[in-house]
């Protein structure tokens, strides 16, 4: 396996791309860091234009849109459209089931923190509960629907009552560096439906575990006349703002009474992160792991090594300690959508990388950042199956 | 007045659309079947869609989502030819003649020759007989030192500046029958600091066949610079737009609102991608 050399990530990372042993995000990361105070000034400039241009003129209507989860991002986008442009929003929160109660406490704060019009909406649990089984089965990822909802609700809303302005909070240059801070890159259906929803949208559901049109009316994306029609645009503040989230949590934290987690997450040494959805940092993560040989450890990690705050060895002992770990959540997600542990791991084991994992004694294998291999469970696949992770000499 | 073109350039390396900055830096985009629905979704005028893979590779080894994986390169020109409304020019990796042969038979509408040219001039005159010349666009990389331009010229090790004059090559090039020429500032490549005007005008008026701008696109104003300040026939760009949706309609509504020959921006819509 061939891992970046500043930060923790194996070239099966998302859409990483490793040149000359530096990997795509960090090159984005680096560029970021580059960029001057008087750079910022002039980035914030160029947002300060936007928000005039794009604000409601007469006073008619909402000046923009906040998809939010109430997550410590939200809040910080609140914060700089309230607080710095005194704008009245409207938030916006696609709610799938998945809050921990911390979550559900700041996501209720918004609307009283910032004294704003706060619309929640989410599907029926009894819709949620099948699209979590039929993400999982046919991408190996349960939480499609809250990718599917959060990319597409609040732009339904904006559609819906002319508000031109949705604001999002970090770009994707931040986790896989698809783009550079230079690109100013904005919201777009391709990046949606490519990335967020893995390539399938609702139609293509349709009638698995009995599922009808009629159970994804939020998930429908407008279509591009609509949405120029609209004029609505989607843009990133990460591009126009220095976007630390140690340093953001903080603000947050003191000014509005946001909650981190009171204890550890079992994938992830950070507190800050994913309260909006338990899966996050638990069974969706471990997915990944399973898929592609990484996890939040090394999410995480990768960041923290890219602003300073920890170092690559550092890191190193953060993926030791966290990308393998099946959490508890597992088990609540079991129930909640009653499938057995053995229909779970033989349905996960279809989707791993083989340029990850190879079976030896029954077992899964693979390369460590570390150095030499380890085993890391038991394999729950049919013989014709594991023919293609059989390696020579394994 | 004939209508100046405006042509997205998709780059595909080893089964990923990427971004590339300085023809060295690389960034994965996605999958290249959806952005060219997309270009033709927002009514491109054409597509040039660069292989720059440095090994034969069309999959994303990806399990989990809905892109399909592509055999070869034949296999992946006909799945995109299936969501194109537009001429697309393919290039990259092409030595022969059966190579061209295998990329028009797969749905390419036009074939560019960029290294295989400079090892070979004749291969542009046989392909032309062969082909036609209006199917054969030749490529041409160049750095920029000061006031000279110098032919970029690939070897094993990567690339090498070529002091060689990238205006007599160009002026071979259409003596030896190329259609049309795509030609690139390496310079340039993913800078956003704007196209190299001076020599773009210089090359225009120097040529009779079509000449095709790229390299430094960072916003539409420049497109439109090309477009007042020189005279050549099109104008292409890259990473720009991937940035934004509906690009090739904002691009064009721009150009349009500045009195510049394009065609009217339009949405075509076909199928929803909601």
């Amino acid at each position: 396996m061939i891992y970046c050399e500043k930060c923790v990530y194996p070239m099966t990372a998302a859409q990483l791309e490793i040149t000359d042993g530096i990997c795509s995000a960090c090159r984005s990361a680096e560029r970021l860091i580059s960029i001057t105070k008087e750079e910022w000034s002039h980035r914030e400039e160029i947002f300060g234009d936007l928000v005039k241009s794009l604000a409601s003129e007469n006073g008619s209507n909402y000046d923009c849109l906040i998809p939010v989860s109430g997550g410590k991002d939200s809040f910080y986008q609140a914060h700089l459209m309230t607080e710095k442009y005194n704008l009245k929003p409207l938030l916006v929160t696609y709610h799938g089931n998945n809050y921990l109660p911390e979550g559900d406490f700041n996501r209720d704060l918004m609307r009283h923190a910032f004294d704003a019009d706060h619309l929640v909406f989410g599907p029926s649990v009894s819709t949620l509960k099948k699209l979590n089984r039929v993400g999982f089965k046919v991408m190996g990822d349960m939480n499609w629907h809250a990718h599917c909802g959060i990319n597409t609700y609040p732009i339904q809303i904006a559609m819906m009552m002319k508000i031109p302005m949705v604001i999002w909070g970090e770009t994707f240059w931040d986790i896989s560096g698809m783009f550079s801070p230079d690109d100013f890159v904005e919201f777009s259906a391709r990046t949606r439906h490519e990335h967020a929803l893995r390539g399938y949208e609702w139609y293509d559901l349709i009638g698995q575990e009995g599922l009808v049109e009629k159970d994804f009316m939020w998930a429908k994306y407008p279509d591009d006349q609509e949405i120029l029609n609209a004029g609505v645009r989607g843009l990133c503040i990460g591009n126009y703002f220095n976007w630390d989230p140690n340093v953001q949590t903080e603000i947050i934290r003191e000014k509005y009474g946001w909650k981190g987690s009171d204890k550890e997450f079992q994938r992830t040494y950070r507190k800050m992160s994913n309260l909006d959805d338990r899966y996050e940092n638990g069974a969706h993560d471990l997915l990944k792991f399973i898929k592609f040989g990484y996890g939040r450890g090394s999410d995480h990690a990768s960041k923290d090594i890219r602003t300073g705050y920890m170092t690559r060895e550092e890191g190193i002992e953060m993926v030791r300690k966290y990308d393998h770990v099946v959490s508890d959540d597992l088990d609540y997600w079991l129930k909640y959508v009653e499938m057995s542990e053995e229909e779970f791991w033989s349905t996960a084991d279809t989707f791993r990388d083989p340029r990850v994992w190879w079976i030896k004694n029954g077992e899964w294998w693979k390369d460590n950042i570390w150095g030499g291999s380890s085993a890391y469970g038991r394999v729950h696949l049919t013989d014709e199956q594991m023919q293609k992770y059989l390696r020579e000499g394994s | 007045m004939k209508k100046k073109r405006v042509i997205p350039v998709l780059l595909h390396k080893e089964g990923w659309l990427v971004q590339s900055k300085n023809f060295s830096e690389y960034k994965r985009l996605g999958n290249a079947q959806k952005a060219v629905q997309r270009l033709s979704e927002w009514d491109s005028d054409e597509l040039i869609y660069l292989d720059i893979s440095k090994t034969e590779s069309y999959t994303t080894h990806r399990s989990d989502t809905a892109a399909p994986e592509y055999d070869d390169l034949s296999d992946l020109l006909r799945e995109v030819s299936k969501v194109a409304r537009m001429p697309i020019t393919i290039g990259g990796g092409i030595k022969t003649l059966y190579d061209i042969e295998v990329r028009l038979r797969a749905g390419a509408d036009k074939i560019s020759l960029n290294r295989a040219a400079i090892a070979d001039p004749s291969l542009i005159s046989s392909a032309s007989r062969e082909f036609g010349r209006q199917c054969i666009v030749v490529s041409i990389d160049y750095d920029e030192y000061g006031t000279e331009r110098h032919l970029r010229v690939n070897n094993k090790n990567g690339t090498i500046g070529n002091p060689r004059s990238t205006l007599d090559w160009l002026l071979k090039v259409e003596e030896l029958g190329a259609g049309e020429i795509l030609l690139n500032s390496a310079s340039r490549d993913g800078m956003k600091s704007g196209y190299d005007i001076s020599f773009l005008a210089k090359v225009s008026e120097a040529l009779n066949i079509p000449v095709i701008a790229c390299g430094g696109a960072g916003k539409w104003e420049h497109l439109a610079e090309v477009l007042t300040e020189t005279n050549v026939d099109a104008v292409a760009a890259a990473n720009i737009f991937h940035f934004q949706d509906q690009s090739v309609y904002l691009a064009r509504r721009y150009l349009a609102s500045k009195g510049l020959p394009v065609r009217p921006p339009s949405i075509q819509t076909k199928k929803r991608i909601n």
